[in-house]
């Protein structure tokens, strides 16, 4: 096929879900200005311009990534998989240390975070193994075997930097993945109660900050300047916005500086517009995203084949637990995790890997069944 | 085409992840409701408590005047160069901002010749607690000072010049117990404090009328409201409510009465070595209104009063109402009223003094150790005759004595308005019984009839006493305060002059007490004859109450009131040391009625100086 034939196929695409990306990409954009903003005429740092071009160079791969039969990319899978696995081994040794955890591979002045890459590859691998599994197969133990061996060393190396937060995410994707590939009820039940008592263990290899954030998590005012402070201080942001919110650029709580200014573009940027815009804009945030995430979930169910629709089944989960977790932070609702919101959050990697994740879910659905 | 056909077997999973997204997102929505509507106001006050700061602005206190307007106390403006380290905070690092004060405060020292006043300890405490207030430097600065400062003022970024009230009492130590006086208040935990993030606190009285009025003088103080970041930085101002000056309190005084009063005090003649401790009060008899009050010794309220309050005389205790003494024959016109209604004693009832009476197995003497000779009840007030009002005293009985005393205000706090004034004592049988588990004897009878015996009384009641017998019998609440005026002069409240009780006596009687008052200062052998004003007709009584026969000190008192036929003037005059009522009390009370009446004197020989 022709690049403009590939092009032409773009038509076909769910144009309701790309609105709704340029909508929140947008609301992006913005928002991150509010979160830099620090008066009339006073210095602010550029984020918001860096974000605009995020976006652009995420354009470029949600058609690439939307064009590209997503069956040809998932034959590569182990390819991906492999590139990932060793970007998170560099990362563990030569990666930037950025409050204690290894996260971010420096590049002349960029850096990626291959937890992000990792997560999406991961995602391509485990569709295409559970795709190559036949339906006697996947109700065998066997079939979860493998799957957790797929997932085993990606999660270990992320839990390794530590990135606690994606390593949740990804592992809770896989269960999600399990489910939807048909896996046996009965066995998933086992799976997760076994994942659940092996919290205590997890607990022991966790750092400090790690524990103080979940302890904090559970109440609060233990600690309100130290761990505490941003828990608090969201809550206070998204609170104070009321219902119509203090207005653009008017949220005192990020403008003075409450709501610390190195988290308040990128982790809390959804505390930002719920002071700004108030339960309004609240409403505007996750309306978007339900259009996004039930679009995707329809992509999943009209997909041409299982593999697409455990593609966009896993695409779907990936982006609903960044949301559900990281707006559920800025609430209290969950424990403070270095988690982005999908499309919002400042961060190239994210915005990168988000964009990509999105361009596959047009292509499953570029590619449906035709009738 | 199998391949579809599986996929549609897993819809029902598809459908139950759809479910599980669209119950994930409704409980996001369902939370943020909560928190953003349901909880709004409860995390917009957490907002402003984190980042708006109340800065309390104190309210200029009101004004004190005389009845005739003069200014007793008001304020003054203090010139304080202060620091306001948060400006500083601008300009440089956190850490450095109290070095960079120090020495800005230095330099300034050098400038304007002022020895530095704050430690190193004060400017960092300040900028740890009180950030967005500036620190003061130096007060109250002379003129030069401040145009010195004011010149270079440029050179010192973060310093102002900062004007504050500071209460002034233009007549220094006039009326100083009336007035009270104002100190720092006391920072409490009441609920107006955690109004207010940064307290400043203004001046309270602490004393007389300063105290009393403490509400409407105080004024309402004013809030500077800031927004601050997190480092406690002001980034901005939110609102201002000005202070609202105090209300004006007009007193019934009259500055002229109180000068005549003070000076008469100051001046009474003591023998050497005694010092001088006692009180004046005067009172309109026609209604209550105090005239003037002075005790001695006194204070000037402009100065700081801390080193007074421990201080040998009670310099800051006001005599007059706060402390209590026996009233010796200033208490006889009582005993006499109460004789005379009990219908057991007459006037013309006679008895011979040879300097002291037999009772029981005990002798008790009277003043006069010569004796007076024969006597009767105009004789015996007029030259104070103990032992007439001995056998006259125990005719009439401890229960009518006890109950005129009540009826004229002895033994209960005449409740004025400036002061918790105290209550005294006048001794019963039961309050013997109680208090010493004695029985009471005949011959407590007779020292209460001479105003002794436990007897106790302030000097303000023993002026009450005199206006009651003046004006006929009504006794009025003796009061202070006029009136209260706003600060723009509208009237807010005028005090209405309070009937406490009416004699229920009859006229006959009183006139032969207030006949026998009459002699005992204008006749010349009356004991309280240098009380007597020329072209004046002064009534009155004097007191020699003996307190501590060993060290031979005497209270010396006079009660009065004129002029004798329509009394505009009632006196009440205590010397703690006084040696004798006749010649140390009676003496300034003259001078205190010629002083009132004087010009009229001149003129008319009516009315008072003051004019109503």
């Amino acid at each position: 096929m022709s690049i403009s034939r590939q092009l032409q196929q773009l038509k076909r695409m769910d144009w309701l879900l790309t609105v709704a990306v340029v909508l929140l990409a947008i609301g992006s954009v913005a928002f991150i200005y509010s979160a830099s903003y620090r008066g009339p005429g006073q210095p602010m740092p550029d984020y918001y311009r860096m974000q605009i071009g995020w976006f652009v160079v995420g354009a470029v791969l949600y058609v690439a990534a939307a064009v590209v039969d997503y069956r040809w990319i998932c034959q590569w899978a182990t390819v991906w998989y492999v590139v990932a696995v060793l970007l998170l081994l560099l990362v563990l040794f030569t990666g930037m240390k950025v409050y204690g955890a290894r996260r971010w591979l420096g590049w002349h002045g960029f850096g990626i975070q291959p937890s992000e890459v990792a997560k999406l590859a991961v995602l391509v691998a485990l569709s295409y193994y559970l795709f190559h599994r036949t339906v006697e197969m996947r109700r065998q133990w066997a079939t979860i075997g493998g799957a957790l061996a797929i997932l085993a060393v990606p999660l270990v190396l992320i839990f390794a930097q530590p990135d606690l937060g994606s390593a949740v995410i990804l592992a809770l994707v896989t269960v999600g993945l399990l489910f939807v590939a048909g896996v046996r009820v009965k066995h998933l039940v086992v799976l997760v109660v076994a994942g659940v008592l092996a919290m205590p263990v997890m607990w022991l290899r966790m750092r400090e900050y790690q524990k103080a954030r979940l302890t904090v998590f559970l109440d609060p005012d233990r600690d309100p300047l130290g761990a505490g402070w941003n828990l608090n201080q969201s809550l206070i942001a998204v609170g104070s916005g009321g219902f119509g919110g203090k207005g653009y650029l008017q949220g005192t709580q990020n403008l003075l500086g409450y709501l610390p200014r190195t988290v308040a573009p990128n982790d809390f940027l959804f505390s930002v517009i719920a002071e700004e815009k108030g339960f309004v804009g609240s409403v505007c945030v996750v309306g978007l995203f339900a259009v996004i995430l039930f679009r995707g979930l329809r992509i999943a169910a009209e997909a041409r084949d299982r593999l697409g629709m455990l593609l966009a089944t896993g695409i779907v989960g990936l982006l609903f637990f960044h949301v559900f977790v990281n707006i559920g932070m800025t609430i209290g609702l969950l424990p403070v995790k270095g988690l982005p919101l999908p499309l919002l959050s400042y961060g190239g990697s994210f915005v990168l890997a988000t964009m990509t994740a999105l361009g596959l879910l047009q292509n499953v659905w570029i590619h449906r069944r035709n009738y | 085409m199998i391949i579809s056909a599986a996929s549609r077997d897993n819809s029902p999973r598809l459908a139950i992840v759809r479910v599980g997204i669209a119950l994930g997102l409704l409980f996001l929505m369902v939370n943020l409701f909560h928190v953003q509507i349901m909880d709004r106001d409860r995390y917009g006050d957490r907002e402003q408590a984190q980042s708006l700061r109340r800065i309390r602005l104190p309210a200029a206190r009101g004004e004190i005047v005389d009845r005739n307007g003069v200014v007793l106390a008001n304020n003054r403006p203090s010139y304080d160069i202060a620091i306001s380290l948060d400006q500083l905070g601008r300009v440089s690092k956190r850490q450095d901002v109290a070095r960079i004060a120090e020495t800005n405060i230095l330099a300034m020292s050098r400038a304007i010749g002022l020895p530095v006043t704050v430690t190193d300890e004060n400017i960092r405490n300040h900028y740890y607690r009180r950030r967005p207030l500036p620190l003061p430097l130096w007060r109250d600065l002379p003129a030069a000072t401040v145009a010195a400062f004011e010149e270079r003022a440029g050179n010192w970024p973060g310093t102002d010049l900062i004007v504050t009230p500071v209460r002034q009492y233009p007549y220094a130590s006039l009326a100083a117990h009336l007035l009270g006086y104002c100190g720092k208040a006391e920072q409490t935990e009441d609920e107006e404090v955690e109004n207010f993030y940064y307290y400043q606190s203004d001046s309270t009285g602490k004393q007389g009328v300063e105290r009393a009025f403490d509400d409407d003088l105080r004024g309402a103080p004013g809030g500077h409201t800031i927004r601050v970041n997190p480092s406690g930085m002001k980034v901005g101002e939110v609102g201002d409510k000005p202070a609202e000056r105090g209300n004006r309190i007009v007193l019934t005084i009259d500055v002229r009465i109180q000068q005549i009063v003070e000076n008469a005090l100051a001046h009474t003649v003591l023998p050497a070595g005694k010092k001088l401790c006692g009180a004046v009060v005067v009172i309109d008899p026609r209604n209550g209104e105090i005239l003037a009050l002075a005790s001695a010794p006194t204070f000037d309220p402009n100065v700081s009063v801390v080193p007074l309050l421990n201080a040998t005389g009670s310099p800051l205790l006001n005599h007059a109402t706060g402390a209590r003494y026996a009233p010796g024959s200033t208490f006889k016109p009582v005993t006499l009223l109460a004789g005379l209604e009990s219908g057991k004693v007459s006037a013309s009832d006679t008895a011979v003094c040879g300097g002291g009476l037999q009772i029981g197995n005990r002798r008790f003497g009277c003043w006069n150790t010569h004796g007076h000779g024969r006597m009767d009840a105009f004789t015996a007030m007029m030259q104070s005759c103990d032992v007439w009002f001995y056998q006259e005293g125990m005719r009439a009985g401890v229960e009518a004595i006890t109950r005129m005393a009540g009826e004229l205000g002895l033994g209960q706090s005449a409740s004025v308005d400036f002061a918790h004034d105290l209550a005294g004592g006048v001794p019963t049988p039961e309050w013997k019984r109680e208090h010493f588990n004695e029985k009471w004897w005949e011959s407590d009878t007779a020292q209460l009839a001479i105003g002794q015996s436990y007897l106790l009384a302030t000097p303000l009641q023993m002026a009450n006493v005199a206006a009651t017998l003046g004006n006929g019998g009504t006794r009025w609440r003796p009061f202070a305060v006029k009136q209260i005026e706003s600060p723009d002069g509208k009237t807010l409240q005028i005090t209405q002059p309070v009937v406490l009780s009416r004699l229920s006596v009859r006229s006959q009687n009183l006139a032969v007490v207030r006949q026998a008052m009459l002699g005992a200062v204008q006749s010349a052998q009356g004991t309280g004859h240098h009380a007597a004003v020329r072209g004046l007709t002064v009534a009155g009584k004097t007191g020699t109450a003996e307190f501590n026969k060993k060290d031979g000190i005497n209270r010396a008192w006079f009660i009065g009131f004129a002029p004798f036929e329509q009394p505009v003037v009632a006196v009440a005059v205590l010397i703690e040391d006084g040696v004798s009522g006749g010649h140390v009390a009676a003496p300034v009370a003259g001078q205190i009625f010629a002083g009132i009446f004087k010009s009229s004197l001149e003129t008319t020989g009516g009315g008072p100086i003051y004019v109503d």
